[in-house]
């Protein structure tokens, strides 16, 4: 089903990308700038522990630097007109969705190889070198939650006339099932280390949240890119 | 038929059932044995306050979906409607759980499962009407309030579920599988109280229902007069 039409989306948006480089380069900026605010905010008195936070300041960060992404995603399609040459394309609405979502996964996982290292030379004490497997679990199955509720929720937003400015009132409260369960299983896994048993329900609830809200936007994506 | 299922005489039985229930739950229902005493009472209001709002939201995202199938308006008013009043419903769960909380707990905030669920649930169905007030074209407004419509609800288990994955839990489970149970005399005040609201919330979705009916004639009339 459209595997062609997939890839060359998918490839579109990366040339694209990788010509000019703003999206990536500003949101990688932005990532680390954001640590350093964290950094400030948190350090109340010499030598404190921010060990317990790690979790909640690493996801944090992805998630303000993901709506930017978003916005940017769409807004170029939306300047140019090029949305309207995409949908003039005999591809399947659903195809788009899932070549969106993929191409926005791609730009996540670019900015999260330069961030987590660099993270945790500032922030995580502890040695998870164990845990790393896991650890790339976790991070996939919450960047997948992200990137397709994010790419049916800028769809939506992208064809409105406050556009950017209402992306994160539909995105946040609906992504909080998501921060909540990530969040908590990457501080443990920064502070003290952990099993696939004891991590079992947090995995399956973010692999639920992913499958339910892919079948969702599946379902609905046709109405939300519009004719 | 049509005359019983009016909005004044909806009001007129939510008004019996729910002054009834009160009486009840004073003079019929015994006084709670633990620390609580009287505080507890508020819980015939509570907890029907709570169901009537998630059934609202459950007929905002059938209407959705009907809307979506049909592109039928009158799906679209009568998901505005049960919005709006599932949002003012929910504003009432925390005012009233608010209250519990300070009697029960000695704080009028805490970050407990239910109580955070519907204040993301607040925030969620106010997203739908900022969402709302910025697309101007009526058939595009309508369809992606449909859309977020149908994802808020799925949402709203998922976000209860997520909040059950922290360690805590102040919150009594009545009914259900642990829950305590309510003896007869309880019970019987409790299924008034619900019964009186859901009435109450039947008759404010219907009374709303007639004044979108309303507007819509005025726009037909203003329309047709060339003004």
């Amino acid at each position: 089903m459209g595997w062609l039409q997939f890839k060359a989306i998918v490839r579109k948006d990366l040339t694209r990308e990788l010509r000019t480089r703003d999206m990536l380069v500003s949101m990688i900026l932005f990532v680390l700038l954001a640590m350093v605010v964290f950094h400030y905010a948190f350090s109340v008195k010499e030598g404190v522990d921010l060990t317990y936070f790690t979790g909640g300041m690493l996801w944090a960060v992805f998630i303000f630097a993901m709506l930017l992404g978003l916005n940017r995603s769409f807004a170029q399609e939306k300047d140019e007109r090029c949305l309207d040459g995409l949908l003039l394309c005999p591809v399947d609405r659903v195809v788009i969705f899932l070549a969106k979502t993929a191409g926005n996964l791609i730009f996540l996982l670019i900015i999260q190889a330069v961030a987590v290292p660099v993270f945790t030379l500032f922030f995580v004490s502890r040695s998870y070198v164990a845990d790393l497997p896991l650890f790339l679990l976790v991070l996939l199955l919450a960047d997948l939650g992200i990137c397709a509720l994010g790419t049916l929720l800028a769809t939506i937003s992208m064809n409105t006339r406050s556009r950017d400015l209402l992306l994160p009132i539909l995105f946040l409260p609906l992504i909080v099932p998501v921060l909540i369960a990530v969040t908590a299983a990457t501080t443990t896994i920064f502070a003290t280390g952990t099993s696939l048993g004891s991590l079992a329900t947090r995995l399956l609830f973010l692999l639920g949240f992913d499958l339910i809200f892919m079948v969702a936007a599946y379902g609905t994506y046709d109405f939300a890119i519009g004719e | 038929m049509k005359k019983v299922l009016s909005a004044p005489a909806l009001f007129v039985g939510s008004g019996i059932f729910l002054v009834l229930g009160l009486l009840l739950a004073f003079w019929y229902s015994p006084v709670d044995a633990s620390t609580m005493g009287y505080s507890q009472k508020i819980l015939y209001f509570h907890a029907p306050i709570a169901t009537a709002a998630l059934l609202a939201f459950g007929v905002a995202f059938v209407a959705a979906v009907l809307f979506l199938r049909s592109q039928d308006p009158k799906w679209d008013r009568l998901g505005v409607v049960s919005v709006r009043v599932g949002l003012l419903f929910s504003v009432l769960v925390m005012a009233t759980g608010m209250i519990w909380g300070k009697a029960a707990w000695g704080v009028w905030w805490a970050w407990e499962p239910r109580l955070t669920t519907f204040l993301l649930v607040c925030f969620l169905y106010a997203a739908y009407f900022v969402l709302r007030s910025v697309v101007e074209e009526e058939q595009r407004r309508a369809t992606y309030a449909a859309v977020f419509a149908i994802i808020a609800f799925i949402d709203v288990p998922i976000t209860y579920l997520s909040t059950r994955l922290l360690p805590e839990g102040l919150h009594p489970v009545v009914l259900g599988p642990g829950g305590g149970g309510m003896p007869g005399n309880m019970l019987v005040s409790f299924m008034i109280s619900m019964f009186g609201m859901m009435l109450l919330l039947a008759a404010l979705i219907r009374r709303d229902l007639g004044i979108e009916d309303l507007k819509e004639r005025v726009a037909d009339l203003k329309n047709s007069i060339g003004g």
